[in-house]
């Protein structure tokens, strides 16, 4: 199901569900995600993905995983109300399918995870504007989603085509939608079909420099060895952390515990970072290897690889989505495009 | 089972603490419900307010109300565990990993090789095939300390060997007064082996260094990577093959392991 809404219905949309829901969206001015106005949310659709992914509302910087001891069973606040979250691109669609599979596959749900995702509903947009580092396309993306999400928005002239992708999304739309609804025109689907494609060509022509092939998600054949080929990226890598942090995907964490009171305890998990030297910090006095990859180029051997050659082997899919945030983050303005292009192979 | 939240631990009480050497200990604990696990799971051991580790119980799967858990202590969380004392609680949750592969043992001789503290997840091994020997045709179990006083299990070894498939020899690594038994590093018990080399399956842990040079011997000694399960515990701490830090390759050793088959990981960086 599609509709059309003017620019001004789609402001209505939001504020309606702001009235009824908890809506997260990027404000147009600074791009970063944050209960906004809705003029500024519904600007925002048509401005490239933000700095920042949309990886924290599914997997938190920081979280209660439960507490033990004397209060066993407590098992702290759960957030339990539906959260709108408004101009996702299909970048984050794709982390998020691959968060899914890390979460949610295997012998062990994440509990935590569950609850959250199936607390979200997810607007996204398609992209008519791209930052200079995304390379979608390179990784076998595209700049705009065609399933994955509950309800996306693709701009086009005085307004929006707006796809229903699940019944949640039909549901928000009757909900919070306007009155009337008019179905889009074949106009506007056309104008829509040319600026995806149009989108698409931009950013195949601002990667016209990288060759690499990861199309229908084959493994790339980067080098397997902690050889000199790294030396040269970790030489400018400064272990900042900052592209696992950015990434929409990474989703390595830290488990600890802290005292609550007496024989009161709670559990806790944050985001970590492979690149950091105490990441894979094992027991041992000196005379011991307290870590399997000592040197940098290993670690940052492992993260890349992780992306390009295991993630296929271990999820079906890519680790890297191609939005080019981490690029954008580097410190040492390593570009993870150049590193797979001169390592392949 | 583990409880709906694979998170949080089972409460388990502290029923006995043995002192085997002077660096190690092995508590032996009574969780709230019985904690069924296979031969080579392991299990995250928690120290209310401070963490949890990761250790394989080194004692039988037939006795899932009494889970022994032998600790080297080899730092600040290790120490920790060393001065815990009976009554106390801890929490356990698991268990994780798949466990040895005992189905594949049939008509198979079985090489237990340990380093160290090593033998402790390797006791678990051992016990499981003297309760059930699977079809397997001889256990000779290969074990090195660095000396006598550090010999794990010490009265127990008399025992394992009163079963008739059971050959066991110890070595220290250096000589030592009234120690008149082998000397050298444990991979030194692995040369000329009696053993029908085509139909055996080794189980290997201990320490990095010692995996490594044991392995190498094995191959040496014409075995196929595909015979050596090594024991690669590392940083293991989500069990669940989530939080990301024990990878080898695309293999995460908690999901995957701890027990890994060599030929599986021997291509990835960083294996040792």
């Amino acid at each position: 199901m599609t509709r059309f809404l003017s620019q001004e219905a789609a402001v209505g949309f939001v504020e309606r569900c702001r009235k009824k829901h908890v809506v997260i969206g990027l404000a147009a001015s600074q791009m970063a995600w944050d209960q906004v106005e809705a003029d500024a949310c519904v600007s925002a659709f048509r401005m490239p993905r933000a700095a920042q992914s949309a990886k924290g509302f599914f997997m938190p910087v920081s979280e209660s995983l439960g507490r033990y001891g004397a209060q066993a069973g407590d098992e702290g606040a759960r957030p339990d109300k539906e959260v709108v979250l408004l101009g996702v691109r299909a970048c984050e669609l794709r982390a998020r399918d691959y968060l899914d599979r890390v979460f949610q596959q295997g012998d062990f749900r994440d509990p935590m995870y569950d609850q959250r995702r199936g607390s979200l509903i997810i607007v996204s947009c398609d992209c008519v504007d791209c930052a200079e580092s995304c390379f979608c396309p390179l990784v076998a993306g595209q700049p705009f989603a065609t399933d994955g999400f509950d309800l996306n928005f693709s701009p086009v002239d005085g307004g929006f085509i707006v796809e229903v992708g699940s019944d949640r999304g039909r549901a928000l739309l009757e909900e919070c939608g306007p009155t009337q609804q008019k179905d889009a025109a074949a106009q506007q689907f056309a104008q829509r079909d040319r600026q995806r494609q149009q989108m698409l060509e931009r950013l195949k022509r601002q990667n016209g420099d990288f060759e690499f092939d990861v199309a229908d998600e084959a493994i790339t054949p980067l080098p397997k060895d902690n050889h000199g080929d790294w030396q040269r990226f970790a030489a400018d890598c400064v272990e900042c952390g900052a592209c696992t942090n950015i990434c929409p995907t990474c989703h390595c964490f830290y488990l600890y515990d802290q005292v609550l009171g007496d024989d009161r305890f709670e559990r806790v998990r944050t985001w970590d970072s492979c690149l950091l030297s105490s990441y894979h910090r094992m027991a041992g006095g000196e005379h011991m290897k307290l870590t399997p990859r000592p040197q940098l180029l290993g670690r940052l051997a492992n993260r890349v690889l992780h992306k390009f050659t295991y993630s296929p082997q271990q999820y079906e899919m890519l680790g890297c989505v191609g939005c080019g945030r981490c690029i954008d983050a580097c410190l040492g303005e390593i570009d993870i495009r150049q590193v797979v292009q001169e390592l392949n192979g | 089972m583990i409880s709906d939240n694979p998170y949080m631990p089972i409460p388990a009480k502290l029923t006995d603490v043995i002192d085997e050497t002077p660096t190690i200990k092995t508590l032996i604990l009574a969780p709230d419900e019985p904690m069924s696990f296979r031969a080579g799971q392991f299990m995250q051991l928690t120290l209310p307010g401070v963490g949890e580790a990761p250790f394989t119980p080194s004692s039988s799967p037939a006795e899932p109300e009494r889970i022994a858990i032998t600790i080297l202590k080899t730092g600040t969380v290790t120490q920790r565990f060393h001065e815990c004392t009976v009554g106390q609680m801890l929490g356990l949750r698991g268990p994780f990993g798949v466990g040895y592969p005992l189905d594949e043992l049939d008509g198979h001789d079985v090489l237990v090789i340990g380093g160290g503290v090593g033998l402790a997840p390797l006791r678990a091994l051992i016990l499981a095939l003297l309760e059930d020997m699977k079809g397997v045709r001889r256990m000779s179990i290969k074990y090195g300390a660095r000396c006598m006083e550090e010999l794990l299990y010490r009265n127990e070894h008399a025992e394992w060997t009163q079963h008739k498939k059971v050959d066991f020899t110890c070595t220290i690594d250096n000589a030592q007064d009234g120690w008149d038994g082998h000397v050298g590093v444990v991979t030194t018990l692995l040369k000329d082996l009696d053993i029908d080399k085509a139909r055996t399956h080794a189980f290997v842990c201990g320490p990095s260094v010692m995996l490594k040079f044991t392995t190498f011997t094995l191959l040496n000694e014409g075995l196929g990577p595909e015979q050596i399960c090594l024991s690669m515990n590392r940083r293991m701490s989500c069990g669940m093959g989530k939080c990301g830090r024990c990878n080898i390759g695309p293999f995460y050793l908690c999901k995957d392991g701890p027990d890994i088959n060599y030929a599986k990981i021997k291509d990835y960086p960083n294996v040792f």
